[in-house]
């Protein structure tokens, strides 16, 4: 690793004993410093050198240091201040941590106090800048992860796809039963795979901001009824039976229709996949002030306790290896992903033998008196009543 | 037997543009490849084919758009049918490509993968139905 430069000092304080005290420390442990007498210029210094410590005496004659504060913490973001005070009251030191500073330093103090709060500020500092470095690396990172994975890792699978859909066309006849059971296994693993980044794509677009949703006026009793509709068939191939227990109105909700009926599929189909025959599914709906929740429940096998605050983890299997094949292992984090989107929440409940119940909260729309849209609630304080 | 229909394909997969080629000679045609979209418009004017397959991204995204554009600009292109070939998951899985009103007549969009038989339909029902073998 590089040797990190040398960290420069500003110290802006109307006393020259105090400003030639902390030179003299400073430098002998290795800083670089530079002095103020008096605010203006300590800001003019600051604002040109970007130190990365800025020691301010809290009382001088002309621009205060509570002022100085407020100006450097603004134009100089990444300069660690510290505040000099012979007033240390409680009611100084917060008003200047509000603003902006990091530390305090009364008077008088010893070099080797100096020394510490200097340290101390200097690997903040470091710590701040490697933080946002990371976060900024991470999300680039994620970008171009989604970026790499949509072109680099798509176009393979579709033109294998198209092979196969190739092979077919030229060679169909002349294959036999099995041949053309494997061409039909390869393709149906590819789509699979296929299936695995496109979710993967999606959730990462969510995390990452750039998941295209609309934010419309839902009614949910309605997408209850696409959702039974789309999952009817599979349901009736099982031998499950699939019920609604609604009531006739329900206050609408601000959502995006395709993502949720999504979110509604996703469960239905999950809970097929561990409902037996002459089994049953039941989704019901009911509203408070609060919420409109959406209640998903089946009679199937459930999930066990010390597996259930795991199950919306990414490709995380309750039953571990025998499911392999059995989705993409995302469907329930998307479900998350899109809930949390949507300012609401999934939670699930699940006794082993008897079944699963899915519960999803939603906020209300409520419409202002102009008509335009607001929620009751600011989702990102979502009010919860327990 | 009349002449085989001939069909030009641009994409700058060589992978996908074979695999094409493949179901499209089954089907009967006469097959002209191009991999990229200069190389596409070249051929169409050389070539005049009976109808045209064009991915919609290429070196760059969108170049597709800009090759349909000065195909139909072409005397010939005005009333050829022309494919487009779009890839489902461009910025999401709800925003495929649809081609906005003043665009140029585009005679189908495809989605990547196409399965054979309705790729080789579709091109039967814009070139009269005449199925060739």
């Amino acid at each position: 690793m590089m040797k990190p430069p040398t960290p420069l000092v500003l110290i802006i304080d109307d006393e020259s004993s105090i400003r030639d005290g902390c030179r003299q420390a400073l430098e002998k442990s290795g800083y670089a410093v530079l002095d103020a007498g008096e605010g203006d210029e300590g800001i003019k210094i600051a604002r040109d050198a970007k130190p990365d410590i800025a020691l301010i005496d809290l009382k001088m004659p002309g621009i205060s240091g509570m002022e100085i504060i407020e100006i450097l913490s603004r134009d100089v973001p990444d300069t660690v201040l510290v505040m000099i005070t012979g007033y240390a009251t409680i009611v100084s030191a917060v008003e200047a941590i509000q603003k902006g500073t990091y530390d305090y330093l009364p008077k008088p103090f010893s070099p080797d106090q100096l020394r510490a709060v200097v340290r101390r500020a200097v690997e903040h500092r470091n710590l701040k800048i490697e933080t946002r470095r990371l976060r900024e690396e991470k999300e680039r990172m994620e970008k171009s992860f989604i970026t790499f994975v949509s072109h680099e890792m798509r176009s393979p699978l579709v033109v294998i796809r198209q092979y196969i859909e190739a092979l077919k066309a030229v060679a169909g006849d002349r294959l036999d039963r099995d041949m053309t059971e494997i061409i039909e296994r390869c393709g149906a693993r590819i789509r699979s795979l296929e299936t695995l980044v496109e979710h993967w794509l999606d959730i990462s677009r969510i995390g990452e901001g750039s998941f295209a949703w609309k934010k419309e006026p839902l009614n949910l009793l309605q997408l209850i009824g696409r959702s039974t509709e789309e999952m009817a068939p599979v349901c009736k191939e099982k031998g499950i039976r699939l019920k609604t227990d609604l009531p006739d109105q329900l206050p609408e909700i601000l959502g995006d229709q395709e993502s949720l009926l999504r979110v509604f599929t996703n469960i239905i189909g999950n809970a097929t996949k561990y409902t037996p025959e002459n089994g049953g599914i039941t989704l019901a709906a009911s509203s408070d002030d609060y919420y409109v929740t959406v209640c998903i429940s089946d009679t199937g096998t459930g999930i066990p306790a010390d597996k259930l605050p795991f199950i919306f983890e990414p490709f995380y299997r309750v039953r571990g290896k025998e499911e392999r094949q059995r989705g993409s292992g995302l469907g329930l984090t998307f479900c998350k992903r899109i809930m949390e989107l949507h300012g609401g929440e999934i939670s699930v409940a699940s006794t082993e033998g008897q079944g699963s119940t899915f519960l999803l909260k939603f906020l209300p729309h409520m419409r202002t008196e102009q008509g335009m849209g607001r929620t009751s609630v600011d989702p990102a304080t979502p009010f919860r009543p327990f | 037997m009349t002449a085989k229909k001939r069909i030009l394909l641009i994409d700058d997969d060589k992978d996908f543009l074979f695999a094409t080629k493949l179901i499209l000679e089954k089907g009967g045609y006469e097959v002209f490849l191009a991999e990229d979209g200069k190389t596409g418009v070249e051929m169409w004017k050389s070539v005049a084919p009976d109808l045209a397959i064009i991915d919609m991204m290429m070196e760059t995204w969108g170049e597709g758009f800009s090759v349909l554009s000065k195909i139909r600009a072409t005397d010939t292109g005005k009333d050829t049918p022309l494919f487009m070939l779009s890839a489902v998951d461009l910025q999401g899985p709800y925003n495929s490509f649809e081609p906005p009103p003043e665009f140029p007549r585009v005679n189908a969009v495809l989605q990547k993968p196409v399965r054979a038989e309705d790729l080789l339909r579709y091109i039967a029902q814009e070139l009269g139905g005449k199925k060739m073998s």
